[in-house]
């Protein structure tokens, strides 16, 4: 299935830049499946392989990064992920992610924690960043 | 209809303390998220082609659709909040409360977890209070409609075990493997929870079990075992009359009584969800040995998501290992005491029709037509099993047996 039709079957009106999954350049984590990174960010998985705690950075709702991240790699749509969260979040269970309004804004946590993990539009990439997952 | 009580309930819930959610600032790892407050809900309506009986989600609602009313908003309708505490970033305080239709008809809020949650590491948390009794796939949620695609969960399947918390201790450890995740939840408790009518409170003493719950990639599989030991006082009586017809009564009496009887369910589920469509299934048995009997379901949904609408169907059945008991031997008797067995013999066959048995075919459309909000209609074909009044309630004189019912149903979920 190609991304236009997931994007197009799924609703999405906002054709994005491409968005890539990234941690700080000193971070442990080297590349990771795709399945890893949606665990991380799903809350299921809150260790990266080699053992070391892993703390994903989400972007809130209506970012256009964040539609294309959860079309992209899980190939959910935004009201999917909502009812994701309702489930886990009324169950007791948990919280999601933190979540902050911009790819810049998940840049700064990046670098100021070495544990954390993003997903950022593709334009922001430099050398401070690494790339784990891509599409 | 209860419509006025529902808004009476929305304006009291409402006016509970409301802690707003962290702001956009957390720095990661930090405890900035002391308070969160969320709420669910569901507006519906249903109606039912069976005008002698009612169709009720549980059988701790007094009434439903069909006879008592045309179309009801008590089946389906309900809020809820919920509240959690991060006492420490360890320790979590959680706190729900519904208000939905009562056994007294009424819809005076409770409190449906209570519970403190301690996490020992990342992946293994103990958790003391009330809790959810999780036994099927969507038992967490069963109260949050937006979580599933359909109207309700298939009753079939979700009526073999209808009580939802327990009181107790429960364990729960997560493990990853690959592309495995692996959580096992174990628990111990007891919970008790009324029955409409004067039907006695069902009280589930020892109540422990586990909950195995496997996900790899799109698929995940749960497998639970719920077991406990149920004592209904109220109805007990009922089967005492029996003991005065010697050997054989007292035999009937204590095939049937509610007194501290093992109640064991077993269920397997699993979906299948790559995101465009996906496949649900259920398969769960229960047996008590009391008049709650022995009954074997199964549903199998699938539903596609074009765009914003997600159609579905569901095929789903449920039957009984048994409907009917000889009872008392008549022949022999003098008139009197045989006027009386076959008055008993009477009596406990009505009671074991009300054991479901019932094949449904359901479909219906869900739309995420706003933000947080959608709308599902659904149509139900039921088809009751010749000897049983499947989960219908209130039976009325001119109920005929193994009858097909119709049921129409309309729902707003919205969560916030």
């Amino acid at each position: 299935m190609t991304a236009i039709g997931l994007t197009f079957g799924l609703g999405i009106s906002a054709v994005s830049a491409e968005v890539i999954v990234v941690v700080s350049s000193k971070s442990p984590a080297t590349t990771l499946s795709r399945n890893q990174v949606l665990d991380i960010f799903l809350g299921k998985r809150t260790r990266l392989p080699d053992g070391s705690s892993v703390v994903p950075i989400d972007q809130n709702e209506g970012a256009a990064a964040r539609g294309e991240f959860y079309v992209r790699f899980a190939g959910m749509s935004p009201a999917q992920v909502k009812a994701f969260w309702a489930k886990i979040i009324f169950t007791g269970r948990g919280q999601p992610p933190i979540a902050v309004a911009t790819s810049l804004e998940v840049k700064k946590l990046l670098l100021a924690n070495p544990n954390a993990i993003g997903y950022i539009d593709q334009t922001m990439m430099d050398s401070t960043l690494r790339v784990v997952l891509a599409p | 209809m209860n419509i006025r009580s529902t808004s009476i309930t929305l304006i009291a819930l409402s006016a509970m303390p409301l802690y707003a959610m962290g702001a956009d600032t957390a720095d990661p790892g930090s405890d900035t998220q002391r308070f969160s407050f969320g709420g669910f809900g569901t507006l519906g309506v249903v109606h039912s082609s069976e005008s002698e009986a009612d169709f009720s989600a549980t059988i701790f609602q007094p009434n439903g659709a069909g006879h008592t009313h045309s179309w009801s908003a008590d089946v389906d309708s309900e809020i809820g909040a919920q509240l959690s505490a991060n006492i420490t970033p360890k320790l979590l305080a959680v706190l729900q409360v519904i208000a939905e239709q009562n056994q007294d008809n009424s819809y005076k809020p409770h409190v449906e977890w209570l519970n403190l949650k301690y996490q020992i590491t990342p992946d293994l948390t103990v958790r003391i209070g009330r809790s959810v009794l999780s036994t099927f796939l969507f038992s967490d949620t069963v109260v949050v409609g937006y979580t599933f695609p359909w109207v309700r969960p298939p009753i079939e399947v979700y009526s073999l075990l209808p009580i939802t918390n327990t009181d107790g201790v429960d364990i729960s450890d997560r493990l990853n493997i690959g592309d495995f995740t692996n959580t096992l939840q174990g628990h111990y408790g007891k919970s008790d929870s009324e029955r409409p009518h004067g039907g006695g409170t069902v009280y589930s003493m020892d109540s422990f079990g586990f909950t195995n719950t496997t996900e790899y990639h799109s698929f995940t599989l749960r497998i639970s075992y719920q077991s406990a030991r149920q004592t209904i006082a109220a109805l007990d009586s009922s089967f005492d009359a029996f003991r005065d017809f010697g050997p054989q009564g007292i035999a009937i009496a204590n095939k049937y009584d509610s007194d501290n009887k093992s109640a064991v369910t077993e269920v397997i589920g699993a979906t299948y969800d790559p995101g465009r469509w996906f496949v649900i299934s259920e398969w769960g048995h229960t047996k008590t040995n009391a008049f709650l009997g022995e009954n074997t379901a199964w549903y199998v949904t699938g539903g596609y998501r074009a765009r914003t609408f997600t159609p579905y169907v569901t095929y789903a059945q449920e039957t009984a290992a048994s409907n009917f008991d000889r009872g008392l031997t008549v022949t022999g008797l003098p008139p009197v005491p045989a006027g009386i067995a076959a008055g008993l013999n009477a009596g406990l066959n009505t009671l074991l029709k009300s054991i479901p048995a019932q094949k449904t075919v359901s479909v219906g459309l869900r739309w995420d037509f706003m933000k947080n909000l959608d709308l599902k209609l659904q149509f139900d074909h039921t088809r009751l099993g010749a000897d049983s009044y499947g989960t219908l309630i209130n039976i009325q004189p001119g109920f005929r047996p193994g009858g097909t019912v119709n049921l129409t149903s309309a729902t707003v979920d919205f969560v916030f």
